[in-house]
């Protein structure tokens, strides 16, 4: 398969650095403490965040710091193929245990002690890179919900294929079979909280790799910021009108 | 799951009482709504409804397949629900699935019309291909994002929506197959069939909270129903479907009375629902 | 700019889904012309000239790619909808698109219209995609036209009707591809232009010069979509079509779906097929499976008669061998039949250019210049192609290249078009590049590209090497190579110490290509695609540039050389005690040649280091081959001659079997334990990316005809294992001294060859090596004139820690293309080398004919075919007469595998020895061929 032709631009007609179209919608729940929902190209991801509140299982509940729980769901029409989506398998056991993870250590969980808060992304749509969506949706429903934290946390993707390293896979270049480097990063702190890949690639290939990566998760940063900021523009216009 | 003291009920109770619910709305009155439609680009159709703060998303995928031998000029139409935790905590991990369970069957139950498929409110013939050898089964899929109450109207507004902007690939079929052989088809790119949704009717929950009923009832309303009928009702104002939910018996005359206020509501959410997708339908043209 | 892209795909399983993909626009794609001032030049390929800006449309690529690679034609705009229009449609000529495109000096331009906001276009209703693609292409073209403004003409080159109508509607400028080649005023390009379809009408003529009336001789091709379901519904079966190359009316499909091969017999059913299609056949129904079979040989009035060639050295090189007597014996004893089908559609076309001679005619009188001839390609097993022509006086003698076109249902033969001509029919020159481009070998130069990875010349060890601490220094060791005379690529030498223990070490040392000849380089890149070097009686065709061939690689005598060494401790009963692998530095004390190396042994005087050595080795070599054998390795016996050459007019001089003498078998002997002890080592590192060797084992069917050729002359052969066979052929001894090799030959040839894999790709037990009764093998010892070696000393290299992998062996579908690739090349290089040897042996006959001795490997109808030692050629011999064949007072006895006359007073039987004489005729002018006939 040619995933970049030799004039340089991918099946979808991106060029290899190239990040896919983004969007952000604050607020899409309701009834949650903070939500949001992150596009990026047809990988479409909900994130509702609840709490911080009292901890509903008591046994978990720690004198010190915020108890932070996560789960990943896959709504069944997220993928092509229809198919029911089975809660707590593996996969989503594993993905809900990453976006935990890389989300608990930049809120200052030590602010809220005794306390609960559940973060819920929903796959609604599924074409590549939902690790990557999943992390930036939450990072945004837990703005919303003015939950303090260290940074923001965004999430970004590269692989490698046909010898070009390529920026922010979707569902067909990522099944192509190549590695696929996904990084979380902390933007102000200049720092990657998360990194996994698949596969096998060459040290020095994978490096380029990982710097492409966190350029990607810094461009979404700087367009997270400016999603936030419309947004409280908006509220404070509210509050003012 | 709603925690409320004595006095709210007794607010909540006593402003249904005098035609002023708690958000200021009469009893028959909904919130507002709004569609969006081909949300989900991958699915054959697709619409997201708000109903206030109740969100949900409904998503219709077709697929060729054969018909049930005992129906062999009709498809089929599978619906079902899921609830996400977004909506609400309790339905993380298998919290969900009995309030999901019983969402789909009441769905089912209001549009798909008996088991033999009469009555159905989506039109099972027109999904025939080949007689008694092939059909599209539309498989509908809803999800609850926000829950906010009433969610049964609003998953039958998202399903009504997301089926009208279905549209379904033209089959043309290759050859004429033996008896016992599935037909060989070619499924056209470029061409699709609409469906013609305008017989598919619209839901009104009528919830009975002390004397009287209430459309479109909140979730903190809910938690003080005694009990619910749930209409499905059509255009030409004929009922399709119909579930009673709510364990407290009500006397058949009552009944009869709710349908009729049923029936009187489902034409005003009728136009309502036909003008935002139409609405919608023309946003996404754009 | 985004825009969604959806469309419909049906999954294996027949289920239907909706597939949707992100499609960006955007305003970067700039349009290559470098007169524009609004876009970026630094891409621009699109010259200033006056000539105008070309737009193609997809068909005129597909057809006329041979035209477009002519450099009359340039400043092309290669759409991105044409082009993957082309890459779905025909691979071949997309690669050859892309190589216009990247080629810098000719002035081709892609220009990316699908993804430019400008000439995206969406798809409207009820259009098909055809008439889509042709809108977008007329978009992208009267984008051109505004963008450029009045600076350059932009010309659409259409050929479909409807299409240039609109574009002329639309304001753009639109010409055929004709009317264009016809204003450029160059007639020779004429020549070059594929004739269109319904252009067909004129060339009646040339069908009227035959016999045959114009009827409709084939059955039409089913539609595509009949096709599908066909083979859905298991009523067709999908596969390849092979041409029995030794007879071109029988062709064979592999077929998944019934697991076996289809027989189809005669051209009628093979429906204008050619080999290498992929094509939909449906079966015929039993009783006609039989009944087919005697067109095979009957059906076409052009049956030709079969050539003399080279003795198969393998099952690939040889006819298929079945079919040939049933024919006329018409017997059913023969098990069940194989299945026969007929072709009823072709899925995907194989079709390219192929390289031949016009069939001798008549010049025509006043048909204005152009003449319709026949073409005959040099690979039987392609049909005669009708080519029309302005210059048929030119090439009645010629050696040409033809492509071919089309086939319609009425003419016995497909249409084509002259594509260039090599030379006069019968120079050697000529026929040596016939053989070459026949088999597909690059013989071009290196480009400069591969020259500058070369080091400078003169090359020798640097200072750097010998301080280098992965490189052993092996200077002292007495270190010699021994090489077929003349050898100027010494890949290998070897040493044998003896050590104080009574032990033995003994080295074997390869040249070090992969020093020189780094992963990504031009050069490397350049020497993959050539896969091995081929050697030609006259010429060698090397895989890498002279200086490294021939010098810096090649393990010459006295000079310093970079190795690779496989170092073994040996006890004298020759048991491996000890392997170790190294890079190394050698100095090679002496270069000797086989029969040097032997005539030193057999002399007992000579008393040197070398001699000692060599004795030494020779000793361990006779103790490994021994094993091998009683482990079950085949002696098999190859046919193999040897030209002797005249140096100035490299006409052969002298034409013999090639002596094997005990020095090839000692360094045969080692090569094969250092090429085993390395396959070990990669393996045991890399599981799943090792180049192995293996060679399959052969089935009972492969073994038939032996076996029944060993059954007629009454003996009895084994060949339920390899070790069995090598039993039963080491008892097959007759009182004729010369039975046993010749059964050894006839065993040979039932094998198919070894191949190069993946280890990946397969699984353990099917890495054996039949032949060589060997778990493992692979080719390491010749990396000079094998890429395999190559690959396989850069996994060695990586076992050992001291070179890292390129990416490369990551990807297992570039993995097994690279195998491919080098098996192809391998086996080509092998059927060019002896089509070299045929054409130099028909050289040789010319002015001597001869008498000889040969001996009946096969009986046939009119006669049998028989092997002549000597020369290791086979060709039939005739009883009767071409116009008698199939009646006539000649009987076959299937059976007893003889042919006697009728009244019984001659009787010939299989194996038996007969004298012949060997003549070369002309039949035709300007076809020579070798004529065998009975004394």
């Amino acid at each position: 398969m040619e995933f970049v032709t030799p004039e340089g631009l991918r099946q979808d007609g991106r060029r290899p650095r190239e990040l896919r179209e983004m969007r952000a919608e604050i607020g899409a729940v309701s009834k949650a403490n903070g939500s949001a929902v992150f596009e990026m190209g047809n990988t479409k991801v909900l994130a509702a965040v609840y709490g911080p509140r009292e901890v509903q299982n008591k046994s978990q509940q720690m004198s010190n710091q915020a108890l932070v729980r996560c789960e990943y769901t896959m709504a069944n029409f997220s993928t092509g193929d229809r198919m029911r989506k089975p809660k707590g398998d593996r996969r989503s056991t594993e993905i809900s245990l990453v976006i935990r993870q890389t989300m608990e250590e930049c809120i200052l969980t030590h602010l809220m002690p005794r306390s609960q808060i559940d973060i819920f992304v929903q796959v609604l749509q599924a074409d590549g890179g939902t690790r990557s969506a999943c992390i930036n949706a939450a990072t945004l429903a837990l703005a919303d919900a003015g939950i303090p934290m260290r940074d923001i946390v965004t999430s970004c993707s590269a692989g490698y294929l046909n010898s070009n390293a390529l920026l922010d896979l979707n569902y067909v270049e990522d099944s192509a079979g190549g590695p696929d480097v996904t990084v979380g990063f902390l933007p102000k702190l200049d720092k990657v909280t998360l990194l996994q890949m698949d596969a096998k690639l060459p040290i020095d290939v994978f490096e380029d790799v990982m710097e492409l990566a966190i350029e990607g998760c810094k461009a979404i940063a700087t367009y997270i910021r400016n999603v936030m900021l419309e947004h409280t523009k908006q509220l404070e216009y509210h509050r003012d009108g | 799951m709603v925690g409320l003291s004595t006095g709210e009920k007794l607010f909540i109770q006593a402003g249904i009482a005098q035609d002023l619910r708690t958000d200021g709305r009469g009893r028959l009155t909904y919130r507002p709504i709004s569609i969006e439609t081909d949300v989900i680009s991958q699915a054959n159709g697709s619409a997201r409804v708000r109903m206030g703060g109740t969100e949900v998303i409904a998503t219709v995928k077709a697929e060729l397949g054969r018909p049930n031998p005992m129906q062999p000029d009709k498809g089929k139409v599978s619906i079902s629900v899921d609830c996400s935790p977004t909506a609400e905590p309790a339905f993380e991990g298998r919290g969900g699935e009995e309030l999901s369970t019983e969402l789909s069957i009441a769905l089912e139950r209001c549009l798909l019309g008996g088991k033999s498929g009469s009555g159905a409110g989506i039109d099972l013939s027109s999904l025939i291909v080949v007689e008694g050898k092939l059909c599209w089964d539309l498989y509908i899929e809803g999800l609850v994002v926000s829950s906010e109450g009433n969610l049964l109207d609003a998953l039958g507004a998202a399903i009504k929506a997301a089926l009208s902007n279905t549209g379904i690939p033209k089959v043309h079929v290759a050859a004429e197959a033996l008896d016992n052989e599935q037909p060989e088809v070619d499924v056209s790119d470029e061409e699709f069939l609409q469906f013609d949704t305008s017989g598919v009717p619209a839901i009104v929950t009528l919830t009975k909270v002390g004397k009287h009923y209430i459309v479109d009832a909140t979730l903190e309303e809910e938690s003080q129903m005694s009990s619910a009928v749930s209409i499905s009702i059509d255009r030409h104002g004929h009922i399709c479907g119909l579930t009673k939910r709510g364990g407290v018996g009500v006397d058949p005359s009552i009944i009869l009375d709710m349908i009729s206020v049923g029936k009187h509501v489902s034409e005003e959410l009728l136009n309502k629902l036909d003008s935002e997708i139409v609405a919608a339908e023309a946003d996404e043209e754009e | 700019m985004l825009h969604n892209k959806s469309f419909v795909k049906k999954t294996k399983s027949g289920k239907v889904m909706k597939q949707v993909r992100e499609h960006y626009l955007r305003d970067d794609i700039y349009c290559g012309a470098s007169i524009c001032k609004k876009c970026d030049s630094s891409v621009a390929r699109l010259g200033a000239s006056t000539s105008p800006i070309l737009v193609l449309d997809t068909n005129v690529v597909l057809t006329q790619i041979g035209l477009l690679e002519n450099s009359a034609i340039d400043d092309v705009v290669m759409l991105s909808v044409v082009l993957d229009e082309v890459k779905n449609k025909n691979l071949s000529v997309y690669n050859r698109v892309r190589a216009l495109c990247s080629n810098p000096l000719r002035r081709f331009f892609v220009f990316s219209n699908e993804h430019h906001k400008d000439t995206y276009i969406k798809d409207m209703s009820g259009e098909s995609k055809n008439d889509r693609n042709d809108r977008a292409i007329r978009v992208a073209a009267q984008w051109y036209q505004n963008h450029l403004g009045g600076a350059t003409r932009v010309l659409l080159i259409t050929n479909d009707r409807e299409n240039r109508r609109k574009a002329i509607e639309e304001g753009i400028g639109a010409e055929t591809i004709e009317s264009y080649v016809k204003s450029l005023g160059q007639t020779h390009l004429l020549d070059l232009l594929v004739q269109s379809a319904n252009e067909d009408a004129n060339m009646e003529d040339v069908e009227d010069l035959r016999p045959s009336k114009r009827k409709v001789l084939y059955s039409e091709h089913k539609p595509m979509s009949e096709i599908t379901s066909g083979l859905h519904r298991g009523i067709y079966h999908q596969g390849k079509l092979r041409v029995n190359r030794y007879n071109p009316f029988e062709a064979y499909v592999g077929s998944e779906s019934i697991g076996d091969e289809i027989i189809i017999y005669g051209r009628t059913n093979m429906n204008r097929a050619f080999d290498g299609d992929v094509v939909a056949v449906e079966l015929l129904s039993r009783d006609q499976w039989h009944e087919e079979k005697s067109l095979t040989i009957a059906d076409d009035e052009d049956d030709e008669e079969e050539d003399v060639h080279l003795v198969p050295g393998s099952a690939d090189d040889a006819p298929r061998a079945a079919s040939v007597l049933q024919g006329s014996s018409g017997d059913s004893s023969s098990s069940s039949p194989r299945p026969a089908g007929r072709v009823i559609g072709i899925i995907k076309r194989n079709w390219h250019s192929y390289c031949g001679s016009l069939d001798p005619m008549p010049m025509p009188a006043g048909s204005g210049g152009i003449a319709y001839a026949l073409f005959v390609s040099k690979d039987r097993r392609i049909p005669k192609i009708r080519i029309q022509t302005r210059q048929l006086e030119n090439l009645l003698d010629k050696r040409i290249i033809v492509a071919v076109d089309s086939w319609d249902r009425l003419s016995r033969y497909p249409s084509g078009h002259y594509v260039r001509s090599i030379g006069e029919i019968g120079d050697r020159d000529t026929e040596s590049e016939v053989v070459l481009i026949e088999n597909d070998i690059n013989s071009r130069p290196f480009s400069s590209q591969v020259m500058t990875c070369l080091p400078p010349l003169p090359w020798s060890v640097s200072p750097v090497d010998i301080a280098n601490p992965i490189r052993q220094d092996l200077r002292h060791l007495n270190v010699f190579s021994v090489d077929p005379p003349g050898c100027k690529d010494i890949d290998d030498a070897l040493h044998c110490t003896a050590l104080s223990n009574g032990n033995f070490e003994v080295g074997v040392h390869i040249a070090d290509v992969t020093n020189f000849v780094h992963p990504g380089t031009a050069l490397d890149d350049e020497a993959a695609q050539r896969g091995t070097s081929v050697y030609l009686v006259e010429r060698r065709i090397d895989m890498l540039p002279k200086p490294l061939t021939e010098d810096i690689c090649s393990l010459r005598a006295d000079v310093e050389r970079l190795a690779f060494s496989v170092i073994w401790e040996m006890t004298p009963e020759a048991d491996i005690v000890s392997t170790s692998y190294t890079k190394s530095i050698i100095k090679s004390s002496a270069a000797l040649s086989y029969v040097e190396a032997q005539a030193r042994m057999d002399d007992s005087r000579l008393m040197d280091p070398i001699t000692r050595d060599l004795r030494n080795m020779n000793a361990l070599a006779k103790k490994m081959r021994l094993r091998r054998i009683e482990r079950g390795a085949l002696t098999l016996a190859s046919a193999e001659v040897k030209f002797q050459i005249d140096t100035e007019t490299h006409d052969p001089l002298d034409i013999g079997m090639y002596q094997i003498r005990e020095a090839n078998q000692m360094v045969e002997e080692f090569m094969l334990a250092a090429n085993v002890s390395v396959a070990e080592k990669i393996l045991k590192h890399f599981p799943l990316c090792s180049l192995l060797r293996r060679h399959p084992t052969p089935t009972k069917e492969m073994l038939e005809p032996l076996i029944r050729t060993a059954v007629a002359v009454g003996l009895d052969l084994d060949v339920s294992s390899s070790k069995a066979l090598a039993d039963s052929l080491d008892r097959a001894l007759g009182d004729d001294p010369y039975f046993n090799k010749l059964i050894r030959i006839l065993a040979t040839r039932c094998m198919t060859q070894a191949v190069y894999f993946y280890s990946g790709d397969l699984s353990p037990p099917e890495y054996q090596h039949y032949g060589l009764a060997a778990r493992l093998y692979t080719h390491f010892t010749s990396p000079i004139r094998r890429y395999a070696d190559v690959i396989v000393h850069r996994l060695l290299a990586a076992s050992l820690g001291i070179f890292k992998l390129p990416t490369l062996f990551l990807d297992r579908p570039k993995l097994t293309t690279i195998a491919d690739n080098l098996n192809y090349r391998h086996r080509n290089a092998q059927m060019a080398g002896r089509a070299s040897v045929e054409l130099h042996t028909l050289i040789y006959f010319k002015k001597r004919p001869t008498d000889t001795e040969a001996r009946i490997v096969k009986i046939r109808s009119n006669g049998f075919i028989v092997f002549v030692p000597k020369f290791g050629i086979e060709g039939p011999v005739y009883l009767t007469g071409k116009s008698e064949k199939q009646s006539g007072e000649w009987f076959v006895d299937e059976q007893e595998q003889k042919i006697k006359k009728l009244d019984g007073s001659i009787t010939y039987n299989i194996l038996q020895a007969v004298r012949i004489h060997m003549e070369v005729v002309e039949p035709q002018p300007n076809r020579p061929k070798l004529q065998l006939t009975l004394l």
